[in-house]
């Protein structure tokens, strides 16, 4: 059951933790998603996608960087891998295609 | 360190750490706590706290159930199934749905009612911490009844244990002033003046034992000097407006008509209603010390609650019994300089006993009766709801059981095809208990609006201030509702499961229905004990309602109607002839009378025995009065005459009543031989005092007690020691003819309010109806009845949707007996009568059985009154009768439609 594409939301996550480089945790992705769609997210939903992402081999995590604020303990920080990467490329360019492909909106500008 | 100030949700934390795999437990968890802490700095700790569950069940369900839904795991398969079955039944018996449906909400509504209800009353004054350490000190009823408990102490005995009992880390004193006029003298502004009715006076102590919480103020000295007082906020609302109220000053009015100064130190956070001590304003009780000085050393002053904290880890049953040396050492002194008599003879034999009861039991307690500082519960009401809540849930699970079972032949097939298709027994129960776990989960929710909804109707009734919604944020309350879910849908499951389960597809298959009807026997059983309940029930609430009706119009040996009361007359001082004069020259009155005392409550009364030799000692209640108020309550003189106030002489003569006559020991039951004896106080003082009139015996306290021995002491008798103390009233009989309409009365009851205000404007003018007053003692009962009413007719309600339920299932059964007798020429009449003998029978064995249960109820509950309406057979009968004819009205539509059925139709088919 392999899934090619990208859901809507999976991009979103997937590009919040390239906005993060290396830092992203579940409530910053929450956050950074939050402020750039403009909508509120439950935390669960974030986690939910990080790991389906992590399943799909297009995210690694590793422990670490505990702090006083979250009763000592650490977080899981995601990092994006090439293949997931590549995946975010291979959406862009198909939008990219398809956004040239319409007609009437060049013929408007 | 996780930060204190942050305390996250504790079940939560739990819930997920059992729920979610340790690989990821410890990064949620981290998350979870810093979002709550930006939420709680943002938004506060209630969003915060809401936020956490949401999130953290999320979390739950999203990787908890995340392997579950992804995996083609059988389980959910099975549960998938398991719903799919369910719904597919109920959709195609949308009335067998609809009727167990109802009946569990009715049922589950009232038991969570009453749920509620028993949870308030039986947690009262639990928000006390370190309560399991604290005592009340209660004592023998050492004015009448020796072998009952009262809670007042003397002022002494807090004294003693403080010196004897190095156990007690603290003993504290209360004393409840009663009603004070209270005032505030505001500069340039007008005076608020109020009559402070919870007002007590208590020692610095007090917030030791009793941390009530202070919102202004210093627990440890708010109460230590004299002339100190502390109130509640309330309180310095009514008296301050929005000013604080530190160390402002209030005055009391006293006995002497001088006002007494305290500065208020400390305000409260108002008593929480769930506190079986309720006051206004506290004073230090070193503000009297004149008085404590003079009167302290007395064991019998008992105006006192006396109030212990034990050290943590006592051994309770040594320390009973140590305090018990305590009475012997210290009451001699008391019994000897007061009554003249040792203690030995005071006591006459009965033990002094001290018991200590914890506080927490106080509140629900058979004994003592009474709390002097605030409200006192009803344990009977609590058990007797306890048990009709019971009642009503196993009549519910019953009706359930019951529909289910009768459907069974229309599951015989569903069931018989499984087990061929190699369903294992296991599966099958484990189908049927879903279900019904499905039913009681649906109707449980559906209770819990429809109890959200109609909790302020029930409170409006009964007087109390429950609320639902404060439970349902408190994780107990979920888990207790979701075992109780599953426990119900369990026991109401369980029979139907087996039952169904243990059919053999051959012979459903072959059309056998034999199986169908073997539960029948059963089926029956639980019908007639569903009746025998509700009848049960219905004849108990009938003798509670006649019971009820019996008091309200027994004779009390007096006109109680048009007799109208005025208290606070006391304050006035002695000198209150004046308002007599002007009462007793309005025409609206026939009579007006001054008492100490008015009935149903008087409650004052000592010791006194026959001037004779060897005379014994016995406790009177006493009132006094003066001639005229004899008059207005229209007393039955049985021998002699009333007082005459002309006379100066009959200042020292009493009147007694005949249980008093009686009692004193005058040769028998002739109350003539009282007239000419004299009796005097048994403390040994050398007064005695002649009896000049017998009355006829009549109810001065309530009802629900036996008629005690009474003695009227002439109002000017100087010569008893309560003269001049205690609070006094005038009582005026009503002119019918004047007083003819309730807006004659209201001018009346103005020009009195007049007439007060004109001798003196600082007294409030309360007054009552003798009659009202009477009705009064029973409110808790008028209330508890109809609540009980109400209870009842649902209850009967259940039984008849059951039974409605089982008459369309037995009508669908018999269509083809009932078609061929009707082509065999039976009347309607006749179908309708033989289809409804057979449930007859059932009502007729459930009568059988319930008259003597509700009998052996009902006699029981009416033994606690000294007046029982008597238990006549006509109430059974009609109760009996009554609910026969309900249940037939509920079966008769089905009868009527089987018997109307066209025998064409029910008989083609074969």
């Amino acid at each position: 059951m392999k899934n090619k594409g990208l859901g809507e939301f999976e991009e979103l996550v997937l590009l919040a933790v390239c906005i993060l480089k290396g830092e992203a945790y579940g409530i910053n992705v929450k956050q950074e998603v939050e402020k750039h769609s403009g909508r509120s997210i439950l935390l669960g939903a974030v986690h939910i996608t990080l790991y389906r992402l992590q399943d799909k081999g297009l995210l690694k995590s590793e422990m670490g960087g505990n702090t006083e604020k979250r009763g000592d303990r650490r977080k899981r920080l995601f990092e994006i891998t090439p293949s997931g990467m590549r995946q975010l490329e291979a959406a862009q360019d198909v939008r990219q295609k398809m956004w040239q492909l319409i007609p009437q909106l060049n013929a408007g500008r | 360190m996780p930060n204190k100030k942050f305390n996250t949700p504790k079940l939560a934390n739990w819930l997920a750490a059992k729920c979610i795999n340790k690989m990821y437990l410890e990064e949620f968890l981290g998350d979870l706590q810093e979002i709550y802490e930006d939420r709680m700095l943002v938004k506060g700790k209630r969003y915060a706290r809401f936020m956490y569950w949401i999130d953290a069940l999320h979390l739950l369900i999203g990787f908890s159930s995340f392997s579950l839904f992804k995996t083609q795991s059988n389980n959910t398969m099975m549960i998938k199934n398991m719903f799919k079955i369910a719904w597919r039944n109920a959709i195609r018996q949308k009335q067998f749905t609809v009727l167990n449906l109802l009946g569990l909400i009715i049922g589950i509504s009232i038991s969570l009612t009453i749920g509620l209800f028993i949870h308030h009353e039986t947690t009262y004054d639990t928000f006390l911490p370190e309560i399991d350490q604290i005592y009340r000190v209660n004592q023998p009823n050492i004015w009448s009844d020796w072998t009952a408990q009262m809670s007042n102490t003397g002022p002494n005995v807090a004294v003693a244990l403080r010196e004897e009992v190095p156990e007690f880390e603290a003993v504290t004193r209360i004393m409840s002033l009663g009603s004070q006029i209270t005032n505030y003298k505001a500069e340039a502004k007008k005076d608020k003046s109020f009559e402070e009715s919870a007002f007590f006076a208590v020692e610095n102590n007090f917030f030791e034992v009793f941390p009530f919480e202070f919102s202004e103020g210093n627990p440890k000295t708010a109460i230590e000097a004299p002339n100190s007082m502390v109130i509640t906020q309330s309180t310095a609302e009514r008296y301050f407006g929005y000013e604080s109220a530190i160390g402002k000053t209030l005055e009391v009015k006293q006995w002497d008509n001088t006002w007494q100064s305290f500065v208020v130190t400390g305000v409260l956070v108002d008593v929480p209603s769930k506190s079986h001590l309720q006051f206004d304003v506290l004073v230090s009780l070193n503000s009297y010390q004149a008085q404590m000085d003079r009167d302290g050393w007395k064991w019998i002053w008992t105006a006192f609650g006396t109030y212990a904290k034990v050290n943590d880890g006592t051994n309770m049953a040594v320390l009973n019994d140590k305090i018990q040396a305590i009475p012997p050492k210290y009451a001699p002194a008391t019994t000897e300089r007061i009554f003249n008599q040792s203690f030995e003879e005071f006591t006459a034999g009965n033990p002094w006993k001290l018991t200590l009861q914890p506080v927490k039991e106080i509140y629900l307690s058979e004994e003592p009766p009474y709390n002097a500082f605030g409200p006192v519960g009803n344990p009977q009401i609590v058990k007797v709801f306890i048990a009709i809540g019971i009642l009503v849930l196993v009549l519910s699970c019953i009706n359930f059981m019951n529909l289910s079972t009768a459907r069974s032949s229309n599951r015989a097939k569903e069931v018989g095809i499984r087990k061929v298709l190699g369903s294992e027994r296991g599966t099958l129960i484990k189908q049927f208990i879903f279900e019904s776990t499905l039913f009681v989960a649906i109707s449980t929710l559906a209770a819990l609006f429809i109890v959200n909804s109609s909790l302020g109707w029930f409170n409006a009734i009964s007087g109390k201030e429950l609320l639902l919604t404060p439970y349902l944020s408190q994780p107990v309350f979920i888990a207790v509702l979701l075992v109780f879910v599953l426990l119900l849908g369990f026991i109401a499951g369980s029979y139907p499961a087996f039952y169904l389960s243990s059919f053999k597809p051959i012979q459903v298959f072959k059309g056998k229905m034999s199986a169908g009807f073997k539960g029948k026997g059963i089926r029956n059983g639980l019908v007639v004990f569903q009746f025998t309940i509700s009848m049960t029930l219905i004849i108990c609430t009938f003798f509670v309602q006649k019971q009820l009706n019996y008091t309200s119009n027994l004779d009390l040996g007096f006109a109680k109607e048009n007799v109208l009361q005025i208290g606070n007359i006391e304050q006035m001082g002695f000198d209150t002839e004046r308002l007599k004069t002007e009462l007793a020259a309005m025409p609206a009155f026939s009579k007006v009378g001054k008492s100490f005392g008015v009935p149903p409550y008087v409650d004052s009364g000592d010791r006194y025995k026959s001037t004779e030799p060897e005379a014994p000692v016995v406790a009177l209640s006493n009132l006094r009065v003066e001639a005229d108020y004899l008059e207005v309550l229209g007393l039955e003189f049985l021998a002699g005459r009333n007082f005459d106030q002309a006379l100066t002489t009959d200042k020292y003569k009493v009147i007694l009543n005949e249980e008093a006559v009686k009692v004193l020991g005058w040769g028998g039951d002739d109350p003539t031989n009282g007239v000419g004896q004299f009796v005097a106080l048994a403390s040994g003082s050398e007064d005695k005092f002649e009896v000049i009139g017998v009355v006829k015996n009549f109810n001065f306290n309530s009802v629900r007690q036996e008629i005690a021995p009474l003695i009227f002491i002439n109002i000017d008798n100087d010569k008893v020691w309560d003269y001049g103390a205690g609070l006094s009233f005038y009582s005026m009989r009503l002119n019918p003819q004047v007083v003819a309409n309730p807006d004659d009365l209201q001018a009346v009851l103005d020009k009195v309010e007049a007439s007060i205000k004109s001798v003196d404007a600082t007294i409030p003018f309360e007054y009552s109806f003798l009659d009202e007053d009477f009705e009064n003692t029973f409110q808790e009962e008028s209330r508890m009845s109809l609540v009980l009413n109400i209870f009842t007719v649902m209850a009967l309600i259940i039984a008849c949707l059951g039974l409605f339920g089982l008459a369309a299932f037995s009508a669908e059964q018999r269509l083809k007996e009932l078609g061929i007798r009707k082509v065999l020429g039976a009347k309607i009449s006749e179908l309708v009568v033989l289809f409804s003998s057979e449930f007859t029978k059932l009502f007729l064995i459930a009568m059988v059985l319930a008259s003597p249960i509700a009998y052996f109820l009902v006699d029981q509950w009416l033994s606690d009154f000294a007046n029982r309406t008597p238990i006549h057979v006509w109430v059974f009968a009609v109760s009996t009768l009554g609910t026969l004819a309900i249940a037939i009205v509920t079966i008769s539509y089905q009868s009527l439609r089987a018997a109307h059925k066209n025998p064409v139709d029910t008989l083609r088919s074969e």
